[in-house]
């Protein structure tokens, strides 16, 4: 489903030139959960945004679902995104100035589906993470286990083929961290769908079919 | 995608809230501005009405010891033919000194039957129309013939004729003046005899007669192409020498109209100096209002990116975030702006507000889209990880 080849991260300033992902090759097969592991600042989150096509390799490719993504246009990637990844966030990244709803409806809007079929679909996926009864809420309204959720509903709406999660239960407790990586077993399992994962927690990554690990910007298993 | 935005900016309206007021007091602004400007600027595409090139005004007193009406006029007629017998005059007109572009002014009301206007009244003589060249539009000048009869005769401009008259014929109706019946013999074109941007006025013309002569105060000298400085001294020379003890001078009509006009031009440049300055001060704010957005909504721009907006989806939501403000502000602007041309305030026509409306509108909306292009162009070239990680 996911396919790196020799990818190579380097940050440049006017005097340092740092090199965040030193030639990573990785496939992720279609309905894998893979989770990916290593101190901080080793490259994993680098990893997963070039991934989610969220940041460009300086060097290497990337294919998805057999497509190579290198040529695509600004916009092309924008369709890409929107069509076959779901993102899923440490800080949930929800909007505060919009309602769960509108916010779990984000996704949509950038295709062409009606203001209807959006409200169906947002309101489906709530239903789905057990959010049913906070459709009308803020996100400061909510607690972090519930702005996960939020954050897993507006990830699925699009019925993605890929998930990527950075670290999405790295600002819960345990309790609620295990009920979010419920959901994601469960979205795996029964959907189907591929679920990249970065986290710091071993446990969590126990519960995934495959642990990569990073060091300093090299895959070391 | 209208929708969402209308959401995003009714849950933020706290904070849109000054946003929305600086562009309606931009808008209110702009309104006066170009209300001014369309009623100069239409005021001065209107006709004259009138000639004034080679037109000179002499401005002096009676001598001074002769009271007596018969002498004064005696002394005007003599005076008068002075002046035409000299080869490059063509025509000489007495007149009160309200003559074009002076700085004097009589107005008062005058009414016809149950309808009373304030109109300017001038008191002429015979020539006035062919020193001028008005244009009659129905009618006569008056002339001699119109000595010693009952009523005194007057000409009216087409405008003070359509007020007393509407579209029935004026010729030979009267007009009440300070207790007088004046008879209207004529109708000439409207005309701009206070300066090319002043808007039209009530014009009511009297002849001058032996029992005015004491309104006389200045003489307008239409010259020939040949006439020169050389012959302004001698006009000067030969005058002074006819009046006596009296101060004259002498100026030409295409300098008073100058004078006159930079009175209405120089506050309104003053005006635009100042509006322009505020205006600056609104682009300015406005930018760093959406500049210091788009850093406060970095987040939200990476995670659009994330979620399926491009670069150009994201400018794009910028801008029309910002011409929805525009809009609701400018909603509230009309609603006071309309009042003017309903409630038909400062006497001035309906379209000259309409158009100014227009004017401003679209003068906002273009500021808008100026100071929020960058700003959206910026945030499109965001990358979505950096925006993202910067939140």
């Amino acid at each position: 489903m996911i396919r790196l080849q020799n990818i190579e991260k380097v940050y440049r300033t006017e005097t340092v030139e740092t090199l965040a992902l030193n030639s990573i090759s990785l496939d992720v097969p279609k309905g894998e959960f893979l989770s990916i592991m290593g101190p901080s600042g080793c490259g994993k989150s680098t990893l997963l945004n070039i991934m989610g096509l969220l940041d460009a390799p300086s060097k290497g490719g990337i294919q998805i679902d057999a497509q190579a993504t290198g040529n695509l246009s600004d916009k092309q990637l924008a369709q890409f995104r929107n069509q076959k990844i779901g993102f899923i966030f440490q800080s949930y990244h929800l909007i505060n100035d919009l309602k769960v709803l509108d916010n779990v409806e984000l996704p949509l809007l950038y295709r062409s589906s009606t203001a209807k079929e959006r409200k169906q679909l947002a309101t489906e996926v709530l239903e789905k993470v057990g959010l049913s009864n906070r459709v009308k809420h803020f996100p400061t309204q909510l607690s972090g286990g519930q702005k996960q959720r939020v954050a897993i509903a507006r990830a699925i709406v699009g019925r993605p083929e890929i998930i990527l999660a950075d670290e999405p239960t790295g600002n819960l407790d345990s309790a609620m961290g295990n009920e979010i990586m419920e959901i994601l077993i469960n979205l795996n399992r029964q959907e189907g769908t591929t679920i990249v994962m970065v986290t710091h927690d071993e446990q969590m990554a126990r519960k995934t079919h495959r642990l990569v690990r990073l060091f300093d910007g090299s895959q070391v298993q | 995608m209208l929708t969402h935005l209308f959401k995003l900016i009714w849950n933020k309206k706290k904070q849109n809230f000054l946003l929305i007021m600086e562009m309606l007091v931009s808008f209110l602004v702009m309104f006066a501005v170009f209300t001014l400007i369309v009623y100069y600027y239409q005021n001065y595409t209107r006709p004259r009405g009138f000639e004034f090139e080679k037109v000179w005004a002499v401005n002096y007193q009676s001598p001074q010891g002769m009271s007596d009406k018969d002498s004064i006029a005696a002394f005007n007629q003599s005076l008068k033919q002075l002046i035409k017998s000299m080869p490059q005059v063509e025509n000489v007109s007495f007149a009160a000194s309200n003559i074009p572009f002076s700085m004097s002014t009589h107005n008062t009301n005058v009414s016809h039957e149950k309808i009373s206007e304030m109109a300017h009244i001038y008191a002429v003589d015979d020539e006035h129309k062919d020193v001028l060249n008005f244009n009659l539009r129905s009618g006569r000048w008056f002339s001699r013939a119109d000595q010693g009869s009952r009523e005194t005769a007057a000409v009216i401009n087409a405008d003070l004729a359509q007020k007393f008259f509407g579209n029935g014929q004026p010729i030979g109706k009267t007009i009440d003046f300070e207790g007088k019946k004046l008879k209207v013999t004529g109708v000439i074109d409207d005309i701009k005899d206070k300066g090319d941007y002043q808007g039209p006025d009530n014009n009511l013309f009297i002849r001058i007669d032996t029992s005015n002569q004491a309104w006389i105060g200045a003489i307008l000298v239409k010259v020939k192409p040949t006439a020169d400085a050389a012959f302004e001294s001698r006009l000067f020379k030969s005058l002074s020498n006819v009046i006596r003890n009296s101060s004259i001078e002498i100026e030409h009509l295409a300098d008073k109209r100058v004078t006159k006009n930079n009175l209405t031009l120089v506050p309104m440049i003053i005006l635009l100096v100042v509006a322009g300055f505020l205006i600056i001060n609104v682009a300015l704010g406005l930018f760093g209002v959406l500049w210091y957005n788009i850093s406060k909504r970095k987040g939200e721009i990476g995670l659009r990116r994330a979620v399926g907006a491009s670069g150009g989806s994201v400018s794009k939501q910028l801008v029309t975030e910002a011409l929805i403000l525009s809009t609701l502000s400018l909603i509230i602007g009309l609603f006071f702006a309309v009042q003017f041309p309903l409630m038909n305030v400062f006497d001035l026509a309906a379209d000259t507000y309409y158009i100014a409306i227009a004017c401003a509108v679209a003068f906002i909306y273009l500021l808008v889209i100026i100071c929020s292009l960058y700003p959206g162009r910026q945030a499109a070239s965001i990358y979505p990880a950096v925006a993202l990680h910067e939140e």
